[in-house]
């Protein structure tokens, strides 16, 4: 009898323990985050008469600065974006002036995709802005994951409360669900074909969707990746912009 | 026989003067009476047309669902093919695309930082081609404020409100922010040509007017457009001839199963205007009744007048011989000569004049300062069909008929007593 | 004068046909004129009554941030309201947000309104008897261009004041048909408190419509709109409308004085042996002048007795039925109902009645001036000049 309570206590011992949502947040960061980035990308953009591509090179420094200069198609070919703490400059070569983005036009979609500028300028950290906890498990295409729920613990957030599952072995975000206050999914993003890029666990293509339209929403395809690459400082200047 | 009445019309200036005066006169009126009632009528329609619904409007099905929104990326495409083919098929109407778009207008300082910003609600027209007549259909010219209409690339007229707003004056550069079809986000940059003021506050706050051409660069859409606007060469919608062509076009173009085939509107389909035409059909055929019927009373009084004035002249006619019959006779032929050539004479005036007044228009906004508004100023006649034998028939029948009855005196008249009436 | 009357009314009784054709057309014209100006008037009224039922009230108090033709002032006009004058206004709060029917994405104004208010016509019991979370009342335009119906429910987003997002479905509690455009297209009316709690923007409010005709100084952080200034475009289309069926009908009279001018020259013409009698018999020519004056105004009188035989029950009706006019002109900002009413005001009808008169009075007596040059031998023989 004793040796069968050992045994039912023991087997509790060893089911793993729902380990620390935080603890999982950092070691997905170690594999998502750089300290600088240089990313070449595709994005997919599916519209009701057919889908185009716009192409772009990305630099970015820490969370604060990024840089963003669209290589094709030819209308979009030179645009540029430039982000600096909370604030986003874009240049068009077409009307040679640089532009503040600012409130309501942050809400714009970028490219004509399901994402908004808005989207992109987050740059505080989640933890910061939300409590984690892990609320189960969850297989996703092959993929044993953590299903983790985020809830805003600030006010001034976009989305009080999101959810995203974390491949259990590679610690990867495989999906992430964004909602409003009344609990009305907003918008989902799916990762996938993750690769390992420079050691690290990356997915090279994310789908974006506004849930509440119709449509087949944004993918974004990684070309090319680099982590940690040293970035010149004018890069993140306004006068980079009109180069 | 006629070339001897015609020599006495023309000599007897009491005979001829007057009474094709008067009749010139009553038709002229009649015709431009007429043309008037169908143009004032119908300014609402012309309003209608001019501004939004065109006498045909084109659309692909997806954006005429969804008209409203502005659905550019859902509009046409190839348009200026589409033009050609129409241009042969349906020569009786003149197309011209339009896109309406919104964006914000941004106005750097000294340093190309943005100083101001505000919405636009922006139309793309065929500025820089004269004879599209956009100009004129949008009442350009009497709504500028400041300024000139864009006659080249990059020029904007923009709502005069908007300019006092922003403290922007003729010639500054300012940005258009907004998206193209595609979603990206988009700039362009303008010179204001000219400020306007339509008199309706949202188009004055928020009007900016571009050139077509402009338009499909900036939003991304070459040779597109989001409505395709036909107008019919006379200028003036005529239903029946709109929905044929419209009939005609739907069942070449049309195809309820692809989303982005064109379809083609009537005006009268279009913004619930079937009502309002056909209120408008039988206002103008009473009134143009009743006109007819006021005009034949003032030229049948010219008729009896024009026979009682020759009194003597018939009496000394008869005393000399002349059969009563063959009198009669004459008097009716001549009054149907000056009848003839009073109407003939009326019709033309009338029927230029309204023309005139159809593609001049009778500018009313000076009777109404300070009150310049969106709806027509202009006040535009619309030559019909009917205009041709409208004023024509009632001149020349009462010409006719006030001579008969006058002329009947002719046969009261005892040759007895003829010389003691003269008193010859 | 008794006697020019007596022998005027003789006479024309006694032309017959012709002088009922030129009363007809005369009073034909008497009647235009006062269907198309009573026309105009009763459109000016109903719209300006429309407006002020549904827009304006007795005048709007704008918060000095907001600006009602751009739509991103909204995140910052609005504030409390003085509470001084709080109960003099109705509140309203305008937020942004967006609907999406059919899965595209349209943007709306919020409108928030107390459902215990009646200083606007928008159908607030609807709202308040309305069982659903978020109860929204909309215009017939915006139905139509929505395709959305009473108790449909659609998926409406916005953002709190801090910018966080949320989302809901809101309940069609009803559809209102308002001749007034502008608080229709795009729009949405929800239970204020509602609106307040779900932006965080308690006791916001973007302005308010005043209850009592009264006139607002400057009151700090808020501007005032009397009613009038609110309803001058409208009066200026008006005015401008006014013009142009006035072309019309005085055309219209033209012509019919002109029948009567020519009427005139053609009895003068004819009677002359009866002229020559009446001053032979002693007549001055001046009386002889009046006497073809007063039967040609007579006209006049004669075609408002018959224009109001006929024109009183017609008018009547079309004033009780009204004249269907489809909503055409919407988005011009101007109020236009789908039904015109003529109203006929006293001073409409005497002023065109003394236009007629007199009118017919001056033709008449144009044609007469010739008597006075006549000589009374000649026209007593009937001699032809």
């Amino acid at each position: 009898m004793k040796t069968f309570f050992a045994l039912i206590i023991s087997l509790f011992w060893v089911a793993p323990a729902p380990p620390d949502a935080a603890a999982i947040l950092k070691k997905v960061d170690q594999n998502m985050s750089a300290d600088s980035q240089i990313v070449e990308s595709t994005m997919v953009i599916h519209g009701r008469r057919g889908s185009r591509e716009v192409t772009s090179r990305g630099y970015s420094e820490g969370k604060f600065k990024s840089f963003t200069e669209y290589l094709a198609p030819e209308r979009e070919k030179g645009t540029k974006m430039l982000k600096l703490e909370d604030k986003l400059w874009i240049y068009s070569p077409s009307s040679d002036r640089t532009i503040q983005l600012s409130g309501h036009m942050l809400r714009q979609s970028v490219m004509g995709s399901d994402l908004s500028y808005e989207d992109m300028m987050e740059d505080r950290k989640l933890l910061d802005m939300y409590t984690a906890m892990v609320i189960g498990e969850e297989t996703l295409s092959g993929r044993k994951t953590w299903v983790l729920e985020l809830n805003a613990k600030v006010e001034d957030v976009a989305y009080v409360k999101r959810k995203t599952w974390i491949d259990q072995e590679r610690y990867v975000p495989l999906k992430e669900e964004l909602f409003a206050k009344s609990g009305q999914l907003l918008k989902k993003t799916v990762m996938s074909n993750v690769s390992k890029i420079g050691g690290r666990w990356y997915p090279k293509s994310i789908n974006y969707k506004d849930m509440l339209k119709n449509g087949k929403g944004t993918d974004f395809n990684i070309n090319n990746i680099q982590f940690n690459p040293s970035i010149p400082a004018h890069i993140f200047s306004k006068a980079s912009l009109k180069k | 026989m006629i070339k001897f009445l015609f020599k006495g019309i023309l000599r007897d200036r009491s005979r001829s003067t007057l009474p094709i005066i008067i009749i010139s006169l009553g038709v002229f009126l009649t015709i431009l009476l007429s043309g008037y009632i169908r143009g004032m009528l119908g300014d609402m329609v012309v309003q209608n047309a001019n501004m939004d619904t065109g006498h045909v409007k084109i659309m692909t099905r997806a954006y005429a669902e969804n008209k409203e929104q502005l659905p550019n990326d859902l509009g046409l495409l190839e348009v200026e093919e589409l033009k050609q083919n129409l241009a042969l098929e349906y020569p009786n109407l003149d197309f011209t695309p339009r896109i309406k778009f919104g964006g914000l207008m941004d106005a750097p300082d000294e340093n190309g930082e943005t100083k101001g910003q505000g919405p636009v609600a922006g139309i793309a027209l065929d500025l820089f081609h004269q004879e599209s007549g956009e100009a004129e259909r949008m009442n350009l010219k009497n709504s500028l404020i400041s300024g000139s209409i864009p006659d080249q690339a990059r020029e904007v007229l923009l709502g005069h409100e908007f300019t006092e707003k922003l403290g922007l004056s003729l010639g500054d550069e300012i940005t258009f922010v907004g998206s193209t079809i595609n979603g990206s986000m988009t700039f362009q940059n303008f010179v204001i040509s000219g400020t306007i003021k339509f008199g309706s506050p949202v188009m004055d706050r928020g009007a900016m007017l571009i050139d077509i051409s402009d338009a499909q660069q900036m939003l991304d859409m070459p040779n597109g457009a989001g409505e395709l606007l036909g107008f019919l060469k006379s200028n003036s919608y005529f239903d029946e001839e709109a929905t044929e062509i419209a009939n005609d076009f739907n069942t070449k173009y049309s195809s309820s199963e692809d989303e982005f085939s064109s379809v083609m509107y009537t005006l009268k389909q279009q913004n619930n205007l079937a009502s309002l035409l056909d209120i408008m059909d039988s206002f103008s055929a009473i009134f143009i009744f009743i006109f007819i019927l006021a005009m034949s009373i003032v030229l049948w009084n010219t008729g009896l007048l024009g026979g009682l004035r020759r009194y003597n002249e018939f009496g000394i006619r008869l005393a000399l011989g002349e059969s009563k019959g063959a009198i009669y006779r004459t008097l009716i032929y001549e009054a149907i000569l000056i009848g003839a050539i009073g109407s003939t004479v009326g019709t033309a005036l009338g029927i230029a004049a309204t023309y005139y007044w159809q593609i001049t228009g009778l500018d009313i906004s000076s009777m109404t300062k300070n009150a310049g508004i969106l709806m027509p100023s202009i006040i535009r006649a619309k030559v019909t069909p009917d205009l041709f034998y409208i004023g024509f028939i009632p001149g020349l029948l009462a010409m006719l008929f006030g001579n008969m009855l006058s002329g009947i005196g002719i046969y009261k008249r005892e040759t007895a007593t003829l010389f003691k009436e003269l008193e010859v | 004068m008794k006697l020019a009357f007596q022998i005027a009314y003789k006479n024309l009784m006694g032309a017959g046909l012709r002088t009922w054709l030129n009363v007809a057309v005369l009073s034909f014209a008497f009647v235009m004129i006062i269907f198309f100006n009573g026309l105009m008037d009763g459109w000016n009224q109903e719209a300006s009554r429309d407006s002020i039922a549904w827009e304006y009230g007795q005048g709007q108090l704008l918060h000095e941030n907001y600006d009602p033709y751009d739509p991103f002032s909204l995140e910052e006009g609005h504030g409390v309201l003085p509470s001084a004058i709080a109960n003099e206004f109705e509140s309203i709060l305008i937020q942004q947000g967006s609907i999406y029917p059919d899965g595209r994405m349209l943007s709306v104004q919020l409108k928030g309104i107390n459902l215990d208010q009646n200083t606007l016509k928008i159908p607030t019991p609807i709202l308040k008897n309305s069982e659903a979370d978020i109860p929204v009342l909309i215009g017939k335009r915006m139905a139509e261009t929505t395709k959305l119906k009473e108790g449909d429910e659609v998926l409406l987003r916005w953002r709190d004041i801090n910018g966080t997002f949320d989302a809901a479905n809101l309940t069609i509690a009803g559809v209102f048909d308002s001749n007034v455009g502008t608080i229709d297209n795009g729009q949405l009316w929800m239970p204020l408190k509602k609106l307040q709690s779900m932006t965080g923007l308690d006791n916001q409010v973007t302005l308010g419509i005043a209850k009592k005709e009264s006139n607002y100084a400057a009151i700090g952080g808020w501007k005032f709109q009397s009613k009038e200034t609110l309803l001058k475009n409208l009066s200026d289309i008006i005015a401008t409308k006014k013009i142009s069926s006035s072309i019309f009908y005085l055309m219209l009279l033209a012509i019919s004085l002109l029948a009567l001018f020519d009427t005139q020259v053609l009895s003068i013409f004819r009677r002359q042996k009866e002229i020559g009698t009446f001053i032979a018999l002693g007549m001055t020519r001046q009386q002889v002048v009046g006497l073809f004056t007063v039967e040609g105004s007579m006209y006049s009188l004669f075609a408002i007795v018959l224009g109001a035989a006929y024109g009183t029950p017609m008018l009547w009706l079309l004033a009780k039925t009204g004249i269907p006019i489809p909503a055409a002109s919407q988005d011009a900002g101007v109020a236009i109902s789908d039904t015109m009413y003529p109203v006929y005001g006293f001073g409409l009808i005497a002023i065109t009645i003394l236009l007629i008169i007199i009118a017919a009075t001056i033709v008449s007596f144009l044609p007469a001036t010739k008597i006075a040059k006549l000589n009374p031998v000649n026209a007593l023989k009937g001699k032809i000049q």
